[in-house]
């Protein structure tokens, strides 16, 4: 905590600008912000020694310029194909993140828009899903976001196309900050999609609230520079009979740490948490799941595949809390390595604490080398030894993407894959 | 095409091979027959190039080079073909893909062009009807959740789509009921001709019925005891092998 506030000072006094910036906001909404960065400043930014971050290391993070640094002007992201097209093509009424048409039965807002049109809802879960007590990096989102996208389902809407949210180089698309709110019955899809160009630090956190027998399927496509730090948080909150999937997609940044979690509230809820990494040169991937089984009768699922080459770097950990109540729990996890050289390593780690004694959880991880029978089997067909482990690895990855349900999204990742591991040799 | 001598293989250091001689001749039908463990296997995957196999001894020439300096899809694209007596199952790969890539592999390397995707679908549904099999199951990853038949007959698919010059069969009958049994013997009957050759290895009489070998070798503690025409399947099956170490019986020709 010295060490923190030694180095503080740029926190200290961003915080001061953002507070002065933010002073219209709700006293609310400011208690919750002073709130988050007391508890950052008594936090600090965790170092290895934290058992939270032990593979992770963030510590270029803590004096916090490459979160509040001026990014270059006209430094324009690469964004993949589908979301291609400048920030002012987007639509703008709810701020230049949101791209595309917004589908009937939706409410895509501003923050200012929002607490003017639904403060009671704003107020109920903005800042109330995803912790920040014990979650450092979620308390820096907290205490500086500048803007946030709230999405609303209204109760009984279908929407079948998904919302889309881009995260560049913009000035406020450091801190994304996302909150859903699923009504009643209804059902909502959102992508949100994180890239970037060269050194930088962004620190996203999007909070689901899923009403009775609501759906939320949520997808993040994180492609950032390979110089940057990308942490991220997604977190749920399900009401009875609701559904919540997510999809992590993360082939980009140096450093990327994702903690996503949900705690199924209500009896009869189910939840699908699902990645797919693929890393190289010396990247690092880090997922923290948590899966917390309030209640009885709720299933989660959890698939998450890796690919790692050249001194790439994998860290999962799954935690699968089943409370005394939560009887009939049904939580399956898997994480799947796929290691392409001898220097890359995953440290995996399924974490179940289970108080209900009628229950069914079973996890399972594996780190391994391509299998050489079925390298054989290609090769003895007359496919090159080359073409053939090749052919395997996007077999293996692709695989993962069987669970995105946006047709164009898993294209565009089949076709990435494709591209990186499976393109004809000349 | 295939001249086999004095072949030793070990595997971790363990004697498999000891010995083996077999000349197979353009246009002939090898039949290898003998008892559990005696090495058929190990036979079959050195000629297609298997990692694991230390060769302590001999060679094994195809058409006057030297195979077992080949790697294997070199092997596979000069045209000698394996049908895996346990076939691989590879999720995410379709049988389409797999083997769109390989005939065109093959073909590239006979400097022949290379197949559209729609002259490919044309030519496997051409091989596929006869197969008793739906040309759905390319759209399906290789092998995967097939049944002991299904495996079988892919494998046969595979052969007639890649037209290899030396085809080893290792037990593809194994498991068959008579009437998948003549559906494989037809599909490889249809491939016979002057300048294709097939090592056939069976546990079982039944399949030379179908599939008339021109010799008949006994492969016993890795060696071949015995070889002789297809009467001596006939033989092997109401006598079984135990009698093959006992006698002392002339090696009969080896392929000519
Ligand atoms: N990978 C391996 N490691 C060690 N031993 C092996 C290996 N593969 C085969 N063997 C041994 O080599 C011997 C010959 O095996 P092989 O599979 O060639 O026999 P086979 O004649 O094909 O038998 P089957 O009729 O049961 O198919 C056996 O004793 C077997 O246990
Ligand atoms: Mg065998």
């Amino acid at each position: 905590m010295p060490a923190i506030a030694d180095r503080a000072d740029i926190y200290l006094e961003r915080f001061n600008d953002a507070l002065a910036r933010s002073a219209d906001e709700p006293t609310w909404l400011l208690e919750r912000r002073k709130r988050a960065m007391e508890r950052f400043l008594q936090l600090g930014v965790p170092s290895l020694k934290h058992e939270e971050y032990k593979y992770t290391d963030l510590s270029g993070l803590a004096d916090g310029q490459l979160l509040f640094a001026t990014r270059p002007a006209g430094a324009e992201a690469a964004l993949p194909s589908y979301a291609a097209g400048s920030a002012s093509d987007r639509a703008t009424a709810a701020g230049p993140q949101v791209l595309g048409r917004v589908p009937q039965g939706a409410r895509v807002q501003s923050l200012a828009g929002a607490l003017r049109a639904e403060p009671d809802l704003v107020q109920r879960h903005l800042a109330a899903i995803a912790d920040y007590e014990d979650h450092a990096l979620c308390a820096v989102n907290t205490a500086f976001f500048a803007d946030a996208v709230v999405i609303q389902a209204e109760r009984g809407a279908v929407l079948e196309e998904p919302i889309q949210l881009v995260f560049g180089d913009g000035p406020r698309d450091s801190l994304p900050r996302v909150l859903i709110v699923a009504g009643r019955n209804s059902s909502v899809q959102v992508v949100e999609t994180y890239a970037g160009s060269g050194a930088y630090w962004r620190n996203a956190v999007t909070e689901i609230y899923a009403e009775e027998n609501a759906r939320v399927d949520h997808y993040r496509a994180q492609v950032e520079s390979l110089d940057a730090y990308h942490t991220g948080r997604l977190q749920a909150s399900q009401q009875r009979d609701s559904f919540v999937s997510s999809f992590s997609i993360s082939f980009g940044a140096a450093v990327a740490r994702n903690d996503i979690g949900t705690r199924l509230n209500g009896s009869g809820c189910e939840c699908s948490l699902d990645g797919l990494y693929a890393v190289r040169g010396d990247q690092l991937v880090d997922h923290h799941t948590s899966i917390d089984h309030a209640m009885p009768h709720c299933n989660s699922h959890q698939l998450y595949k890796g690919v790692l080459d050249d001194r790439a770097k994998g860290v999962f950990n799954g935690k699968i809390f089943v409370r005394t109540d939560a009887q009939k729990t049904d939580a399956v996890q898997s994480n799947k390595n796929l290691l392409l050289s001898d220097q890359s390593e995953v440290n995996t780690k399924p974490q179940l604490e289970i108080d209900a004694n009628d229950v069914r959880c079973t996890h399972g991880a594996t780190i391994g080398q391509l299998d050489s029978e079925a390298a054989f089997y290609l090769q003895s067909r007359g496919i090159g030894a080359d073409r053939a482990r090749n052919l395997l690895t996007y077999a293996f990855a692709a695989d993962a993407l069987e669970r995105i349900r946006v047709a164009w999204l898993k294209e565009h990742f089949e076709s990435l894959l494709l591209d990186r591991f499976a393109s004809q040799e000349p | 095409m295939l001249q086999i001598r004095n072949l030793h293989v070990s595997i971790d250091g363990q004697k498999i091979l000891r010995g083996i001689d077999l000349d197979v001749q353009p246009g002939t039908v090898h039949a290898v027959m003998g008892p559990n463990g005696s090495g058929k296997s190990t036979l079959a995957s050195v000629l297609a190039g298997r990692d694991g196999y230390e060769i302590e001894e001999g060679s094994v020439t195809y058409n006057g080079q030297d195979l077992l300096d080949m790697d294997p899809e070199i092997r596979a694209r000069e045209g000698v073909f394996l049908a895996f007596q346990y076939p691989v199952e590879v999720p995410g790969v379709t049988t389409m893909y797999f083997m769109r890539e390989a005939v065109n592999a093959v073909r590239k390397h006979r400097g022949e062009e290379e197949l559209s995707a729609g002259e490919f679908l044309k030519l496997a549904r051409q091989k596929i009807g006869p197969l008793g099999m739906d040309a759905d199951m390319l759209k399906r990853a290789i092998n995967e959740g097939f049944s002991g038949g299904e495996k079988k007959r892919s494998e046969i698919f595979q052969m007639a789509m890649l037209e290899p010059k030396l085809a080893v069969l290792d037990e593809t009958d194994s498991g068959l009921d008579i009437d998948a049994l003549k559906i494989v013997a037809d599909g490889v009957n249809s491939l016979r001709s002057a300048d294709r050759s097939f090592v056939v290895i069976t546990h079982y009489q039944r399949l030379l019925n179908y599939i008339v070998p021109d010799y008949v070798h006994v492969l016993s503690d890795g060696k071949i005891e015995l070889s002789g025409d297809k009467t001596l399947a006939l033989e092997l099956e109401s006598r079984g092998y135990g009698w093959i170490n006992d006698d002392v019986v002339p090696q009969a020709v080896a392929g000519v």
